[in-house]
């Protein structure tokens, strides 16, 4: 075992290293695989820390340096942990016409964390995103996969407890 | 066999048992057991009913009663009612819907109706999972055509004659890229789909993926056949999940059906697909970056030449086309570029896919030719603003493009005619912004935006659009300076220039299209440090307080009300306003149109909050004020500007007199508001506690005939001259001139000081009456010749949703039994003895949009028709009456009859001694305005003056420190605004006592309740 | 799916317009629920599962149940379409489960247009 792989152990369990193999297995030796391996990559483990990101280097034998490039530039990938659900709320032009920016500030004081940031209790992960393309619901919430529409301010408390 | 009185069927269908019927029947059960009636009632659980929108849902037998929506709280009530009483509850009973009304087709549903579906053709019918539905519509007809019958060469000629142009936004032809890569050499070739749309407010590559993903499939293979290419990309953004779902499911048929894969259709042709996602960067919807990002590295765009058409992706040629491009062309090829070509402009052919969103009440996907009018897209297909807000401006291309404001509703939109408005078209995205969005905030919102997503590859974009984002938000929080605009203005022009790929060229777009049409914004936030929108919440503390004329300071006297210190509220509304009584009446409540609450449910009633305390406190008690300067000063009228200032100035220690030509104070509050609006006894106190100040009103004294100009510049330093708007406007049509025939604000003096006289009948329109006009004097007229006993029509030339009169008012007018007709103007009246017998009409229809963004009317030609009438009251429109000025005095008096105040004054003509205000500068307009000219007017004498004595500027005194309390709900639930009590309808209708009744106290502390206190900073 | 050939294409299209038409086959009703991000969002997966429910627990054979994209109208969604043979398709709108349920009962199986839910009849006309 090489030293980053004790690392990854740290942070990750077996099976989800095991799982990791797999994608960059997939995508080896492809042109262009980088990018839908750390996709991969960041919905199995969630995250992708330095350990994870020198591991795939490695394996698909690129500098760690165009790892790093890539996933700093897309806003996609994470290298820090994020809670267990993942509170988006858009403001894209329309949902910012019609209030997004009010609904951010609520969903901050009902969590009591800023933009990019993460419950002490690991719940929750606040994001602002630009546009997810419901426009026609705005302005909209997003906690994981469920797109909530047409939310208001008195709304915002209501949609969290649900995933408390 | 036990017998019972009564059995209540609760419905306990899975529809009812959602809605909480099992909860509903637990209580009805223990009601029932509290009232001992378990014996004689019976309750029986049924199965469906089928209302189950309605549901919990009861009947009661024998008599058979349905019951609909009870909620467990209605439970004692329906007992003791229904089941104790025998009275049916009528408010929780089953009622037919209204079966008359008629299911219009979706041809009479202007937002269908009005759109020519091409790319979204097959939209709402077809299963996306299917590709045998898609196969039914036509579906890899035009891509069979193209691989049997064509040759590549005529492909791109059949794209070159369509004259589509790529809809990805630059508009670049379509047929004239696939020509470049079609003549590239190289056996390896590339068909790439844009689907990264990353526009904010564009979603219709979306809604095309997962409504019809094999269209844009087949216009791949048929771009491949073209170019010769047979491997292609699909590049879509990752936040799209159910469409890469159902892209993926699309593709897996075709490849199983031999749509797509080796030897397509038997035909020889190979054409193989991949789905490639991307991972959140804007940038990557720029053809080279998205080639980068699929090549695996950062997404940055190169410089071109060489073109992808060239060198594209892995340096192979290469086409990119977006999705709503792709969706077209199999039906081009299949029913060819003629019939494409036949709808659209000149140089923009075929159709366009808007995104409708913002502020219009239909939002949605739009596909409508190219060169339909903006507002057509924005009113008909749209359905306009919604909550009576006006028009401000469209952003069409997003964070690329620009704003297109009211004055060009009329204009076609296509490529050429929207880049010369400021904008670009884009991908579609058409946000539509009201009156309440700030151009500046808008403009920096854009700004972050691009910002943010700069790749950071070159420094014009890296560095410049941080720097334009630093400006624009210091003019947002009020730190702009003098020469931001113009700076703006440069570093836009050296990015666009300078930039490497579109997105730094374009960055600067939306901040040169708000500058271009919302200068006076930026100027306004810059040098006055106001936001007319009241979005930028650093500039103010509350946006009603913002939004008021004269900043009264609403937040504290509703948290007063709330805390039931009424006498303290009182003071509160002194310090700024001298006649907040009349305000709490008449006002148009501007303040009211930006409540924040008004974004949750309704705003709150402001204006009623404020009468309630003049209603209920008693009013501060008003000592005189000695005169301690020796400067007098003259006011000519004695309306609310004049007696403002009046006040101001003498507060100031100024002698201050007043000249009014009629014979009671109050100008258009006395003369034009009749009193039941506004009851002379409440106007008289608010004149009276001005008049205690020590200023002397001279009644019955015109200038310029009781006492000349030249007397007035004797006996006093400064003249105000605050004259109102209290002569008609001519209608300009035959008969005017005949008796009977009355202009709105002379019938309205007329009768006020005639009153006995109308009363007694010695005064009379007759019986039959029309009232011209649609703004609050025509309906004040009219409501005033209704009182008199006559039979009222309104005959308005528009719509009702265009009168300027104020909603509660025209509400009141028909409640009171007023018929209104719209779309009707005068064309002449006829009279026999010079008394009216008649006034002759035509109807009127809707033509194109004004500069106010509201339809003209234009004359259906045969459309005349007669009225009989007795009198005639024309309220279209007040001027101020100038013909008492002595030009001698050297003030000037502009084409619209108005006085004319320099450019570089707010109330000071062009002779110094004189000052002007109100009415008499503006035109008509509200109360509140002239109470706030008045204010302006004091401040600018008072500072003339002590400017030439050499003093220091006048301080104000500290105000009488009033301690407001901050309470804030925990949550807010939705509640509507409190209603205003009224007078019954019958009753109103004879006499001339107040309609609105006033709140009680509890009604006004649940209202004052629903304030979210926006001026708290937590 | 075998691979198709261009003559393939034609008798698919002759077979599915049959059927999507209900022209074809013992089908009365054709009930297509509007599911695009928008009209999910909006709860036409809600609406959808409603429906299929209330047909099996109604053991009715003679309707078909298809979902599409989205139909244009995101402000209204969710939006479903009732198809009954030889009838103008009725286009309702705002759905909720429970309006779904009276839907079903009161116009698929007893034949009562529920109006006050309804957007419009008939469809889009494609030039």
């Amino acid at each position: 075992m090489t030293m980053d792989e004790t690392e990854i152990l740290k942070e990750f369990s077996p099976e989800q290293i095991v799982k990791l193999n797999e994608i960059i297995k997939k995508h080896k030796g492809k042109p262009g695989g980088l990018i839908p391996v750390l996709e991969e990559a960041q919905v199995s483990l969630e995250y992708l820390p330095m350990s994870v990101q020198k591991k795939i280097a490695r394996e698909l034998n690129l500098p760690l340096s165009r790892v790093y490039g890539v996933v700093t530039f897309y806003s996609f990938f994470t290298m820090t942990p994020r809670g267990k659900y993942t509170v988006r709320v858009c403001l894209g032009t329309a949902c910012y016409v019609r209030g997004g920016k009010a609904i951010s500030e609520t969903v901050e004081k009902e969590l009591g964390i800023n933009e990019g940031e993460t419950t002490p209790d690991r719940m929750f992960t606040l994001e602002t995103i630009r546009c997810l393309g419901a426009c026609g619901l705005g302005p909209v919430v997003v906690v994981n996969e469920d797109v909530h529409g047409r939310v208001k301010s008195s709304k915002v408390r209501e949609i969290l407890s649900q995933y408390k | 066999m036990k017998v019972f009185r009564s059995h209540l069927l609760i419905c306990g269908g899975t529809g009812c048992q959602s809605s909480g019927s099992l909860a509903v029947k637990k209580a009805l059960l223990q009601e029932l057991d509290t009232r001992a009636l378990t014996s004689e009632i019976k309750v029986v659980e049924t199965g469906c009913n089928g209302f189950c929108a309605l549901g919990p849902i009861m009947v009661v037998y024998p008599e058979g009663v349905l019951y609909v929506s009870i909620k467990v709280t209605d439970i004692p009530e329906l007992v003791e009612e229904h089941l104790i009483k025998g009275r049916v509850l009528e408010r929780l009973l089953y009622r037919e819907p209204v079966t008359d009304k008629i299911i219009p087709t979706m041809q009479d549903i202007p937002f269908f109706a009005l759109q020519e579906l091409r790319v979204l053709r097959n939209r709402g019918l077809i299963d996306p999972e299917k590709i045998e539905e898609y196969i039914a519509r036509d579906g890899y007809a035009g891509m069979a055509k193209a691989l049997t019958e064509m040759k590549p060469e005529q492909i791109v000629k059949e794209m070159l004659d369509s004259g589509l142009r790529g809809r990805g936004g630059a508009g670049f032809p379509t047929g004239l890229k696939w020509q470049f890569a079609a003549q590239s050499k190289g056996d390896i070739k590339y068909v790439l789909c844009n689907a990264d749309e990353g526009d904010p407010g564009a979603f219709m590559d979306r809604s095309v993926l997962e409504a019809d993903p094999h269209a844009v499939l087949e216009g791949m293979v048929i771009a491949a056949k073209a170019i010769g290419s047979h491997q292609g990309y699909i590049y879509c953004r990752a936040e799209y999940p159910l469409a890469i779902h159902r892209l993926n499911i699309a593709i897996a048929q075709a490849k199983e059906a031999g749509l797509l894969g080796k030897n397509i259709l038997g035909t020889g042709f190979d054409f193989d697909l991949e789905i490639y996602q991307g991972a959140g960067a804007f940038v990557c919807g720029e053809e080279t970056a998205l080639m980068t990002s699929i090549e695996g590295k950062r997404g940055m765009p190169r410089p071109r030449p060489p073109f992808p058409a060239v060198a594209g992706l892995w340096q192979k040629p290469s086409i990119l086309n977006n999705v709503e491009t792709l969706a077209n062309i199999g039906q081009i090829i299949l029913r060819g570029s003629q019939w494409y070509a036949s709808v659209g402009t000149e140089k923009s052919k075929g159709t366009k896919v808007f995104a409708l969103t913002g502020d219009v009440s239909n939002v949605g996907l739009v596909e409508v030719p190219m060169g339909t009018k903006l507002g057509t897209i924005v009113y008909d297909i749209g359905g306009g603003i919604p909550k009576g807000k006006k028009f401000k401006a469209a952003q069409l291309g997003g964070p690329s493009g620009g704003c297109i404001p009211i004055q060009y509703l009329n204009e076609p939109i296509d490529y050429e005619k929207v880049v010369e408005l400021g904008a670009i078209m884009g991908s579609g995205g058409l946000i539509v912004m009201n009156e309440d969005k700030c151009a500046v905030d808008m403009a920096r919102f854009f700004m972050d935006f691009c910002q943010d997503e700069s790749c950071g590859k070159c420094t014009p974009c890296r560095e410049g659009t941080k720097r334009m984002l630093n400006i624009l938000t210091n003019i947002t929080q009020g730190k702009g300076k003098e020469g931001d605009i113009e700076l703006l203005e440069e570093m836009a022009g050296v990015i666009k220039n300078a930039a490497l790929c579109g997105l730094g060229q374009t960055a600067p777009n939306p901040v040169l299209s708000t500058i271009r049409y919302f200068r006076k914004e930026y100027d306004d936030h810059i040098r006055n440090h106001r936001c007319s929108a009241a979005v930028c919440s650093a500039l103010f503390k509350s946006p009603c307080q913002h939004t008021c004329p004269i900043e009264m300071d609403i937040p504290s006297y509703i948290a007063l009300i709330r805390a039931e210190r009424f006498e303290d509220a009182y003071k509160i509304l002194m310090q700024t306003n001298p006649f907040p009584s009349v305000c709490g009446r008449v006002c148009d409540h501007k303040c009211q149109s930006k409540c924040r609450r008004g974004n949750m449910d309704e705003p709150l009633a402001i204006k009623f909050l404020k009468r309630f305390i003049t209603d209920n406190a008693p009013r501060p008690k008003i000592d005189p004020v000695p005169v301690t300067r020796k400067e007098k000063i003259a006011v000519v009228g004695a309306g609310p500007a004049g007696l403002t200032t009046a006040r101001d100035l003498a507060l100031r220690g100024y002698k201050v007199t007043v000249f009014e030509e009629l014979e009671k104070a109050g100008g258009m509050l006395s003369w034009g508001i009749p009193a039941y609006r506004l009851p002379r006894n409440i106007l008289d106190k608010e004149i009276a506690d001005i008049q205690a100040l020590g200023i002397e009103i001279r009644l019955n004294t015109r200038v310029g005939r009781d006492i000349s100009f030249a007397q007035l510049e004797k006996d006093f330093n400064f003249i105000y001259l605050a004259c109102g708007a209290h002569k008609s406007q001519k209608m300009g049509v035959p008969g005017e001139d005949l008796k009977n025939v009355y202009g709105g604000v002379e019938f309205l003096r007329d009768f006020n000081a005639n009153e006995e006289k109308w009363s007694r009948g010695e005064k009379t329109l007759g019986k039959k009456v029309a009232v011209i006009g649609g703004g609050n004097s025509a309906i004040d007229a009219a409501r005033v010749a209704l009182r008199l006993g006559n039979d009222v029509t309104i005959l308005y030339r528009r719509l009702r949703q265009d009168m300027p009169a104020a909603e509660e008012e025209i509400l009141a007018a028909e409640h009171e039994g007023i018929k209104i007709e719209y779309l009707v103007a005068p064309l002449k009246i006829a009279g026999t003895k010079g008394k009216v017998s008649s006034i002759s009409c035509q109807r009127m229809k809707l033509g194109d949009f004004d500069s106010s963004g509201r339809k003209k009317p234009v004359t259906i030609v045969g459309s005349e028709f007669n009225l009989n009438v007795d009198a005639v009251i024309a309220a279209i429109g007040q001027v101020p009456d100038m013909s008492f000025v002595d030009p001698a005095c050297g003030i000037k008096v502009n084409k619209w009859d108005c006085f004319d105040i320099g450019n570089d004054y707010k109330s000071r003509t062009p002779n110094p001694r004189y000052f002007a205000g109100g009415d008499a500068v503006t035109g008509p307009d509200t109360v509140i305005g002239a109470i706030a000219a008045g204010h302006q007017a004091a401040d600018d004498i008072d500072s003339a003056i002590r400017k030439k004595n050499g003093e220091r500027p006048y301080e104000k005194p500290a105000l009488e420190k009033i301690d407001v309390p901050l309470i804030i709900d925990e949550e807010t639930v939705e509640t509507p605004q409190m209603a205003m009590p009224e007078m019954d309808n019958a009753i109103r209708k004879n006499g001339f006592a107040e309609v609105e009744l006033g709140f009680t106290p509890e009604n006004a502390i649940k209202e004052a309740c629903r304030c979210l206190r926006c001026d708290a900073s937590v | 799916m075998a691979k198709l050939t261009i003559n393939d294409l034609k008798k698919i299209k002759e077979k599915v317009h049959a059927e999507m038409a209900l022209r074809d086959g013992d089908r009365r009703v054709k009930i297509t629920v509007h599911m695009g991000t928008c009209g999910i969002a909006s709860g036409a997966r809600e609406v959808l599962d409603t429906l299929l429910q209330e047909i099996e627990a109604a053991k009715v054979n003679d309707i078909i149940v298809t979902t599409s994209g989205c139909m244009g109208l995101c402000s209204r969604e969710p939006l479903v379409t009732v198809e009954i043979l030889n009838q103008d398709p009725i286009k309702y709108e705002y759905m909720n489960p429970n309006k779904m349920r009276q839907v079903f009962k009161k116009h698929i199986l007893e034949g009562e247009i529920q109006t006050p839910f309804v957007l419009a009849r008939g469809a889009e006309i494609i030039k």
